[in-house]
């Protein structure tokens, strides 16, 4: 089945720059190698601890930010994705390759290709209060990937900036307003209309509930999914908040110092989960039911920092059962049960 | 959708911004030092307006102060304030005869918001220019740019005006072929700034070239005369400008890094859209503030300038100018006090007018503060 | 009324009753607190919860008198039950309520970086807040080690002595400054890594001669919790110490408090939002509406049997897999112009007639569980 986003091997540093010659002295390693697919029209949950790097990731697959390794692929047919894998293992300087590359590796794009984009992609950040420019009427705000991109300007803008708000429950009386004026759930519908005017496929989703209360919370979250289904939307759900993804998403991945360690179905993921940081993560979160409450043995230490990350896999210094190979080898992406993969050589050995 | 009318549409794009203007002149409203500000600047705006009729000119060029002939062959010393000089008069050193102070400082007025206003004008156009450039880009640009401010910044500013007005040249002679080899540079800084599409940069280059090859040999076309004042104007924002481009630099590196910019790159805007649309408009409120305190001391400096003898010709109706004349005639403590009307009444004009701003801009200060904060 | 707060009294280390609070803003006034009522027994847990804006950080700020202006406490009052001694709080000066802050009540903040000062180090503030409020016992320890070791001059031991005696002269305060007081820091030194560690913080020697910047949120929680905890006080107020920490390193820090309760038997009072941090750690829990306790009741209880309207929906709009998300309709109330009478009523599905117009009683309508509502006889 072909997926809407296959992202192979992604990488994305962050320069560390000293010295008297402002030279890269070291890199914060925020996503180290992640290869992950999207289905169409499917909520792909993305957890993890701050530091793990799922905001660069998110960021890095809208072209926001510049990969430094692997590619990206939006809506490519498969056969084209083979060929390419194929090509850079067996001939990466092959002159096909490149053609190919610019044609359908996000990674290669840049000027008008990556104005096209933009159109087809967007993103809902956290909080509304910044993502909003303070100084411009909601109007405006809401009509400027139109008017940025030559979709639509004038009245024609005005119309559609108007049909979209209507659909996120806000209306005419709200567009000859500054976003200071309203409260923090509406500014985020104000934000969703923005990413919402020029149609996309898919959204990035980067913590869009984490910064407003919690009966608005519920609020957002069920006009997403009405929002999916009216749009046909692919989401990308980034968040640190395990309860709010273990309801929206379909799948969920779960990422550790710039990896993924656990990928599954949100179900399996939750009840089960394989990999000891997934576990670990999923015990500490506390359950609103004291009958439930039970003696924890939390996860032990402190994430460490990204400039350095440990050797061989990430997690071997924290974790219970770590063997002499894990210090040394990065463990890779395994399948140990359909549709759920897991980096882990413990548990690869069974 | 409704059917507003034209300005039914138009009022209500604006009346959250009238909102606004109207919650700054009720907060300003509120301090009687602004007021105190305001009522200053207002009082000199008037003087300026009713110059004419205040003090008719005499002679072509109304910024001359006349020449009381009648006086001057009576006493060869200024006289102080009478019924027909109301403030007195003053003889200069280099012209013969008695001047109004009186008209000299109507007049003066109109100076003082002259090289006040435009000194600030264009400096402040040229420092958000490069201050924002700079920012926006970082890189070694923003090194080259701000070491050549930081160059500007390290020479004492007065002495750097005074040097620059000294150096220009009187008259600037330009052809057709410089106007445009002018035009092209800045052009070109423009188009590499902010990468337009390719077709740009061609023609660019050939019009580069070819006037390149015209600037050996061509005739004189255009003269641009300055006037003293005029280099002093020039003088001033060439200092000016600075300390507006570091503190742009310090504001737009700040938004830079906000949400709202790089939502904008995700909506699909251009470079020059973001930073117009969006940067300026969050940055320029400091800037804002400042200028109005400079206005003031624009116009002392001016005034230094001139009592150096470096600012406007020596019968000009300036107020620095007529306390330059004043100097040759207040060398002793007695003449201090029997010629108090040649450098008094002058500096209590400029005082006044320096206050007047000073007050106005920190009442702005104190409003456009928590109004940024509100947000 | 008087009857039911004396026996409450007796019984409780710290109570509200009616708090009123105001802000006077530019936008007008804020009626930030409107009749708080709460209580906190000695060694419990209270927690306290509700969303944004409903006043659990300005009522935590009244009990030690730090509601930053335009705010007022304009009614109620605070009793502190110290020792069988019993303070109203309001009626204090400002020295008496400084000796009691840091001391007797201590407060953890949600933003741990924010509240320590970023030029001294972790040592030095800790140490501070000892030498606020323990002054004469390391005085004397300091004596005891002089005494002890015999290292160390005469000249310190008579400033210490002096510091003991005269504190406040001037003489003294010229013989401290000449003297390098070597023993009373390093006493100092010893007790604050022993607090470090206390919290659990690994290699608290290197963690104490920190900046502030250089430590992760967990542990700069940590140092702040061990700097609360250095004088031993009779209660904790901790304002959302771990929304902005990770999921694990909250497991920690909850862990953490609970281990400090058993061993230092002081009140905690949490507050937060997350209502999974107040079944798993508190043990009693009082509901915040707009300004107002609205329930405060047994954990236990108050998650198997809610009675306020506003606790149910609560309850009810947890996320839970597989089930649409319920949410509250309408929004919090702006509080400048609040509703009359119960301030919940506008979106409160049992809304009466005399909601609209009577606020509420605070009453206990179960055995140790009070409500303000209406349908629980919240009229008389």
């Amino acid at each position: 089945m072909s997926s809407l986003i296959f992202v192979r091997n992604l990488k994305k540093y962050y320069p560390i720059i000293g010295g008297i010659f402002k030279r890269r002295i070291a890199s914060v390693k925020a996503v180290d190698g992640v290869t992950l697919a999207i289905r169409r029209r499917e909520t792909f949950g993305l957890v993890g601890e701050s530091g793990c790097g799922k905001t660069t990731l998110g960021k890095t697959i809208l072209r926001l930010l510049k990969p430094d390794g692997g590619n990206i692929f939006f809506g490519a047919p498969q056969e084209v994705i083979n060929e390419i894998i194929e090509l850079e293992k067996t001939n990466p300087k092959s002159k096909r390759l490149k053609k190919m590359r610019e044609e359908y590796d996000l990674a290669t794009f840049s000027g008008e290709k990556l104005l096209e984009l933009r159109r087809r992609m967007q993103i809902v950040y956290q909080d509304p209060t910044t993502s909003l420019d303070p100084r411009m009427l909601v109007k405006d705000i809401v009509a400027e990937p139109l008017v940025a991109q030559g979709i639509a300007k004038g009245e024609e803008a005005k119309k559609l900036v108007l049909e979209i708000l209507e659909r996120v429950g806000l209306g005419e009386q709200h567009l000859y307003r500054f976003p200071h004026e309203f409260s923090g759930g509406q500014r985020q519908r104000i934000a969703i209309a923005r990413a919402l005017v020029c149609r996309p496929e898919f959204v990035v989703l980067d913590e869009p509930t984490s910064s407003v209360d919690v009966s608005v919370r519920a609020q957002l979250l069920n006009l997403f999914k009405d929002l999916q289904k009216e749009f046909d939307l692919t989401y990308l759900f980034i968040s640190h908040d395990l309860s709010v993804v273990e309801c929206i998403s379909d799948r969920v991945a779960i990422m550790y110092l710039g990896k993924i360690v656990e990928l599954a179905p949100t179900y399996k993921i939750f009840k089960s989960p394989l990999h000891p940081y997934a576990q670990a993560l999923i015990e500490s979160v506390p359950i609103p039911d004291p009958t439930k409450r039970k003696e924890r043995a939390p996860l032990s230490g402190e994430v460490p920092s990204p400039v350095n990350p440990p050797a061989g896999c990430r997690f071997h210094p924290r974790c219970p059962l770590a063997m002499d190979v894990c210090k040394k080898e990065e463990p890779p992406m395994t399948e140990i049960e359909k549709d759920h993969y897991v980096a882990c050589f413990a548990l690869m050995k069974r | 959708m409704s059917t507003k009318t034209r300005w039914e549409r138009l009022k209500a794009e604006w009346a959250p911004r009238i909102e606004e203007w109207k919650f700054i002149l009720r907060r300003i409203g509120e301090s009687p030092l602004a007021i105190l500000g305001i009522a200053i600047i207002v009082f000199f705006v008037i003087m300026a307006f009713m110059a004419p009729i205040l003090a008719p000119p005499q002679g072509r060029n109304p910024f001359l102060m006349p020449n009381d002939q009648e006086l001057a062959s009576l006493t060869p010393q200024p006289v102080p304030p009478t019924t027909r000089h109301i403030f007195g008069t003053i003889i200069s050193n280099q012209v013969a005869g008695q001047y109004d102070i009186y008209y000299g400082c109507i007049w003066g007025t109109i100076s003082a918001f002259r090289i006040g206003i435009m000194v600030v004008a264009i400096a402040l156009i040229i420092g958000i220019t490069i201050g924002t450039i700079s920012a926006y880009y970082g890189g070694i640009l923003d090194e080259i740019l701000m070491r050549f401010t930081d160059i500007i910044i390290a020479f004492p500013g007065l002495v750097l005006a005074m040097a620059l007005v000294i150096a220009f040249p009187t008259i600037i002679p330009l052809d057709i072929t410089q106007i445009i080899l002018i035009l092209s540079a800045v052009l070109a800084i423009i188009f590499a700034a902010f990468k337009p599409e390719r077709k740009f940069v061609l023609p660019t280059t050939i019009v580069l070239v070819v006037t390149l090859y015209l600037y050996l040999n061509s005739p004189i076309i255009l003269s641009i005369n300055l006037s003293k004042l005029d280099k002093v104007l020039i003088s001033l924002s060439l200092v000016g400008w600075p300390s507006y481009a570091r503190l742009i630099r310090g504001e737009v590196l700040r938004v830079k890094n906000e949400d709202y910019v790089e939502a904008a790159k995700a909506a699909g805007c251009s470079d020059l859209r973001i930073i117009t649309k969006h940067i300026l408009p969050n940055t320029i409120y400091p800037l804002l503030i400042v200028s109005t305190l400079d206005i003031g001391s624009i116009v002392l400096t001016a005034a230094a300038l001139s009592f150096l003898g470096i600012g406007a010709e020596p019968n000009y109706a300036d107020w620095g100018n007529i306390i330059s004349m004043s100097r040759n005639w207040v060398s002793t403590p007695e003449l201090l006090v029997q010629f108090y009307h040649t450098f008094l009444i002058p500096g209590i004009f400029i005082t006044l007018f320096v206050l007047g701003w000073n007050l106005l801009g920190d009442a702005l200060r104190d409003v456009l503060d928590p109004m940024i904060r509100r947000r | 009324m008087t009857s039911k707060s004396s026996t409450r009294l007796k019984d409780s280390l710290v109570e509200v009753k009616n708090l009123v609070v105001r802000f006077y803003t530019y936008a007008g006034i804020v009626e930030a607190l409107e009749g708080v009522d709460l209580h906190i027994r000695p060694g419990e847990i209270l927690g306290l919860v509700g969303e944004t804006g409903c006043g659990k950080s300005v009522t935590s700020f009244s009990i030690l008198q730090l509601v930053p202006p335009p705010g007022k406490i304009e009614g109620g009052e605070i009793y502190f039950n110290k020792d069988g001694k019993v303070l109203n709080i309001r009626k204090l000066d400002e020295d008496s309520i400084r000796k009691i802050r840091g001391k007797e009540i201590a407060m953890v903040f949600q933003e741990p970086r924010a509240y320590l000062n970023p030029v001294y180090t972790v040592e030095t503030q800790i140490g501070e807040a000892l030498l606020t409020h323990r002054r004469e016992e390391f005085l004397k320890r300091a004596i005891e080690t002089l005494e002890k070791t015999g290292k160390g001059s005469s000249f310190e031991r008579k400033v210490y002595e002096r510091m003991l005696k005269k504190p406040k002269s001037i003489m003294t305060r010229i013989m401290a400054k000449f003297c390098s007081k070597k023993t009373l820091k390093e006493e100092i030194r010893k007790e604050v890594i022993d607090l470090l560690r206390n919290v659990e913080i690994a290699d608290p020697e290197r963690v104490a001669k920190m900046y502030p910047f250089e430590l992760s949120g967990g542990m700069a929680q940590r140092a702040v919790i061990a700097m609360a905890l250095s004088c031993n006080p009779m209660m904790l107020i901790a304002d959302e110490p771990t929304t902005n920490l990770d999921v694990t390193v909250q497991a920690q820090i909850l862990k953490l408090i609970r281990q400090l309760r058993e061993r230092f038997k002081s009140s905690i009072l949490y507050i937060t939002h997350d209502l999974g941090v107040i079944a798993e750690l508190c043990d009693r829990v009082a509901v915040m509406y707009a300004g107002r306790v609205v329930e405060l009741a047994d954990v236990y209880e108050l998650f198997k049997d809610p009675l306020h309207p506003y606790t149910k929906a609560l309850l009810e709009s947890i996320p839970r897999p597989g089930q649409e998300f319920k949410s509250i309709p309408g929004t919090v109330p702006n509080l400048i112009n609040p509703p009359k009478g119960c301030r919940f009523h506008e979106r409160c599905q049992y809304e009466m007639e005399i909601c609209r117009k009577v606020k509420p009683e605070f009453i206990e309508v179960k055995k140790d569980h009070f409500v303000a509502c209406h349908l629980y006889g919240g009229s008389k």
